[in-house]
């Protein structure tokens, strides 16, 4: 026990610091307790004045939100001055004062006025109650006569946006709405207040940060009164910088009327830059619904819709591609070297695969069949045969080289990546390896595959610009209020298809006749004098039992959907677009009509109407 | 009492340092109260607050009475393990850290939602407890022994830095510095550290240009002139004095702070919760709860000061100082007399990670000193 005496001594030691370290933390106490005593008892009294009295308040001055502009200029989303009269229940001291001077002003029966006093109750007493929202300039006027000295209530100047062009555009441009508790206890750094409004949707969220522009303040004398005295000093505040579409509104809503069934989608495209031309979901909704709040009801009944108007199909909307896919499987056979293009394969409408059948969609079968004729009308057997020398996990690698399975990038809120099955996903998730049936339905597009049209249209103008498969743009430019250019989109390629010139032509020449050949699937959307190049799709909803004849007998959620994806190279602009209608029956049928409508109005030519035959 | 006892470790309650519970318990209780009236205008979103509130302070004693249960001394084995651990949560906040309001603190362990930088205060004090404790010194410490501890806190402390979380890192600093100063210096090793601290700081202004972020460099600046922006940095602190200052002598009374009241201080349950004590309570109330704290420290400090061993001393003193820096710069932040980075008021502020950091620390105290008697 030689070491206990040093221990004690360092123990010592530390002690006799410890009570210098009371010594200082008592003296830091007591200069807390000293300042305290200042700002309290010397000074308390000015700050009392400055907390009721004659006081300074720091107004916020929002700042008006930047505009939203389609590619040729139109307003798709602008501000428009409105006032919101509130009460702030605490400081109202006279409501039946109120509610006597100021019923008619606010267009209101004295009942009507009460109950809102009556509910104005159930929020805090120092917040402010709103009883009038949207009002114009000459309401407010009247209605400031009226409350002049009356305490407690306050007219607020709050921009309504307003969207010109209504439904137009709905799903790209977005909604606002009121900031949530939840955002609102998270971001204070953020510079926004209760009852704020911010993007929720569209591009109003996904350019919140550019559209919201900086607050100002005013420092405004006020009296013991609440009254205002005038303004001490003030900052402007900075207007929220305009976003520019790559979208013309008069374009898109060419395609949203086209567009004559329940649900879909529509992309169009601008292959060489990767701009997004038109985006349509269908069915859609009135932007101005929601501005400045959206009622409960009508709220309600957009929620519940089964159509679910509110969801943006083009980004979100997850559909099998069905044939369309067979470009993906085409070109992985032909740079695999796994076909040539000459060989046929047999089609007697069905193929056994260890007592599995898988049909084609034409059950009498269509004979022979090499490439060209596979995809000019569409015959699954020849992709099941194909698909099988493949395998399932090298189709996916192509899809994943066409895009599929990742988010394209566009910018839009909550994108989704759909969905690229593969063996090791397969065994992820179900615990089961993949089997030669899943490789036969993938390669022509079907079973677990599923992407989102915007996903499809990247892969078409793929097809339609040699192979760069580019990130989609729907904004072209940020600018800034005094023009500084915040953004300008820029061609991005994502990657390169490794497909050499030879196979581009055979599937350009294939997709050709489509469209051109009497005996193509997409013949419906043929235009003399353009040469359009597609590919039809159609998408089963659920496992086909036996066959019915007439499509009407079908239930509506039990149809297929139809697909069409097409392109045009060979103009002076290029074009490529998907068209998906939910339920639609067959692509040839319900969708090729719009894209031929679509690309006639693009090219400026008159539509030719279904051919007769 | 006879040699032969089985159990030497475990104490009559005669021997549990109360006043310390009680004082902790007394301010959270104060806390609630006062995080009940500042979230008054949230409605239903400032009740579920206030029931959060409640609900860490359970869970805040439970943990205090568990963690009485063993030995300090074995704080000594798990000192190195607990501080990796921190080191690895500190960086894992980068990869899978919820990024709220523009910084990184967070990691989220399904319900649980947890801030690892809260753990690093006691992590600074266990290792540096740890380092500290088996170099007995007499006549101060070499240069040497204060290179070594201070390279080891310097990794957590710029982990935190970098979230950014300015608060927490200049706390653990602080916490830190005040560890070493108490282990002792000899005369050439303070001179030493004195002309070091002097040479850093034109460095530090130099690189905190470079590494602050926008808000963090407003702050220091309107610190020194809060008018320059009356609506950004410089707001909460001229609100914030408004609201003390017009509490008077008695204050303006439960929920009558109308200064308060939400309208003018947006973080006023979390940072700003002693300007509503000072409004709603005023002079009187402020000094009920700063004699509170003084008389925790001074508790605090007698426990140290009993302790039978280095280890024991330095942790108690480590706890303290944790509390007492808490206190100091959140109080001098929301008066003006220090800048506003972002430090909560111990057991009042609203935050369940730092109202348990708090009870930690006390049952830490409160073990020590139970085990002051066997040796």
């Amino acid at each position: 026990m030689t070491e206990l005496p040093i221990r004690d001594a360092s123990l010592a030691y530390l002690r006799n610091r410890i009570k210098v370290a009371i010594v200082i933390m008592l003296l830091a106490m007591g200069l807390l307790a000293a300042r305290l005593w200042q700002l309290q008892l010397l000074r308390g009294e000015s700050f009392i004045e400055m907390s009721q009295g004659n006081r300074v308040r720091v107004v916020r001055l929002p700042p008006p939100r930047g505009k939203i502009v389609d590619s040729a200029g139109h307003v798709v989303a602008e501000n428009s001055p409105s006032f919101t009269f509130s009460i702030i229940p605490g400081e109202l001291k006279d409501p039946q004062r109120l509610i006597r001077t100021c019923s008619d002003a606010l267009g209101m029966t004295p009942e009507k006025l009460r109950g809102l006093l009556e509910r104005s109750g159930t929020i805090p007493r120092f917040m402010a109650f709103p009883l009038k929202r949207n009002m114009s300039l000459e309401e407010v006027s009247l209605l400031k006569s009226q409350v002049t000295d009356l305490k407690g209530v306050s007219l607020e100047a709050r921009p309504r946006r307003v969207y010109p062009w209504e439904e137009t555009l709905c799903h790209v441009a977005g909604t606002l709405g009121e900031i949530s508790p939840e955002a609102l206890a998270k971001g204070p750094k953020l510079g926004y207040q209760a009852g704020d409004l911010l993007g929720k949707s569209g591009i109003e969220k996904e350019y919140e940060t550019h559209l919201k522009g900086e607050e100002g303040w005013e420092k405004i004398e006020i009296d013991a009164k609440g009254r205002q005295l005038g303004v001490v000093s003030r900052q402007a505040p900075q207007p929220g910088a305009d976003v520019i579409l790559t979208v013309d509104a008069e374009f898109q809503r060419y395609a949203e009327d086209v567009f004559i069934h329940r649900a879909g989608s529509i992309v169009a495209v601008e292959p060489d830059t990767g701009r997004i031309l038109a985006m349509v979901s269908k069915p859609g909704f009135d932007l101005n619904l929601f501005s400045p709040s959206i009622s409960e009801r009508q709220w309600k009944a957009l929620n519940s819709d089964p159509l679910h108007p509110l969801e943006n199909r083009s980004t979100r909307g997850l559909y099998s591609p069905a044939s369309t896919f067979k470009i993906v499987t085409a070109a992985a056979g032909l740079a695999e070297d796994r076909i040539d293009p000459q060989h046929r394969f047999s089609c007697k409408g069905s193929l056994d695969l260890r007592g599995q059948v898988f049909r084609c969609w034409n059950h009498y079968g269509h004979g022979k069949v090499g490439l060209h004729r596979a995809i000019v009308e569409s015959c699954d057997i020849y992709f099941y045969e194909l698909g099988l020398r493949l395998g399932g996990d090298r189709i996916a690698r192509w899809a994943s080289h066409f895009g599929l399975g990742q988010p394209t990038g566009i910018g839009l809120p909550q994108e989704l990546p759909g969905l690229l099955p593969t063996s090791a996903w397969k065994l992820r998730t179900y615990g089961e390896p993949w089997k030669d049936g899943e490789t036969v339905t993938l390669a022509i597009g079907q079973g677990y595959l599923v992407s989102t049209p915007v996903q499809l249209a990247m892969m078409t103008a793929a097809l339609a610009n040699g192979g760069k498969l580019l990130k989609p743009a729907i904004v072209q430019k940020v600018v800034s209020l005094d023009g500084k250019m915040i953004f300008d989109h820029q061609p991005l390629v994502r990657s390169t298809l490794p497909l050499d010139r030879g196979a581009f032509s055979l599937l350009s020449e294939a997709m050709r006749d489509v469209v051109s050949d009497k005996r193509g699937t997409g013949k419906r959307c043929r235009i003399p004098g353009l040469n359009i190049k597609a590919k039809t799709g159609t998408s089963q909803v659920i496992r086909i039992k036996e066959r019915i004849a007439e499509e009407d007998r079908i239930p509506y959620h039990e149809r297929t959907h139809a697909i069409f994806v097409a392109y045009v190279d060979d103009q002076p602009k290029k074009f490529a677009l998907v068209v998906i209608v939910e339920h639609g029956g067959g692509g040839g049928a319900s969708a090729a009509p719009i894209a031929r409508k679509i690309i006639a109005r693009y090219y400026g030519r008159p539509d030719p109407g279904d051919p007769s035959d | 009492m006879p040699q032969t006892d089985l159990k030497p470790k475990w104490h009559a309650p005669r021997s549990v340092e109360w006043p310390l519970i009680l004082i902790s318990l007394m301010l959270s209780g104060i806390g609630i109260g006062l995080i009940f009236s500042a979230t008054a205008p949230m409605g239903e979103v400032g009740r579920s607050l206030v029931l959060k509130q409640m609900t860490w302070c359970s869970l805040g004693l439970v943990l205090m009475a568990l963690f009485v249960l063993f030995d300090y001394h074995s704080l000594d084995r798990w000192a190195v393990w607990f501080f990796a651990a921190v080191v690895i949560a500190l960086v894992a906040v980068w990869g899978l850290g919820k990024v709220t309001a523009g910084s990184r603190r967070w990691i989220e362990l399904g319900l649980l939602r947890f801030q690892p930088s809260e753990f690093a205060k006691l992590a600074v004090v266990l290792i540096l407890a740890k380092y500290y404790q088996d170099a007995p010194s007499i006549e101060g410490r070499q240069i040497s022994d204060l290179v070594k501890p201070l390279l080891l806190v310097g990794l957590p402390i710029i982990l935190v830095l970098i979230q950014p979380d300015l608060g927490t890192a200049s706390l653990m600093f602080l916490v830190a510095v005040s560890m070493v100063a108490v282990a002792g210096l000899n005369r050439r090793a303070l001179l030493w550290a004195g002309g070091a601290l002097l040479a850093i700081v034109p460095v530090l202004a130099l690189v905190g240009d470079k590494l602050l972020l926008g808000y963090q460099k407003k702050r220091l600046i309107t610190f020194l002139n809060p008018d320059t922006d009356p609506l950004g940095a410089g707001y909460h602190i001229i609100q914030s004095q408004i609201a003390i200052g017009s509490g008077g002598l008695f204050g303006k009374g439960f929920l009558q702070g109308t200064q308060n009241q939400l309208m003018f201080l947006p973080v006023n349950h979390t940072d700003f919760i002693f300007s509503i004590l000072a409004e709603e309570w005023g002079f009187v109330g402020c000094a009920v709860v700063l004699i509170l704290f003084g008389a925790l420290f001074l508790r605090a400090m007698a426990v140290a000061d009993q302790a039978r061993d280095n280890f024991g001393a330095l942790l108690v003193f480590g706890c303290t100082v944790i509390l007492f820096w808490h206190v100091a710069i959140n109080v001098g932040m929301v008066m003006g007399l220090a800048p506003v980075v972002g430090v909560p008021l111990c057991f009042l502020s609203y935050g369940g990670s730092a109202l348990l950091t708090s009870f930690i620390c006390i049952a830490i105290m409160v073990n020590v000193s139970m085990r002051r008697f066997s040796y």
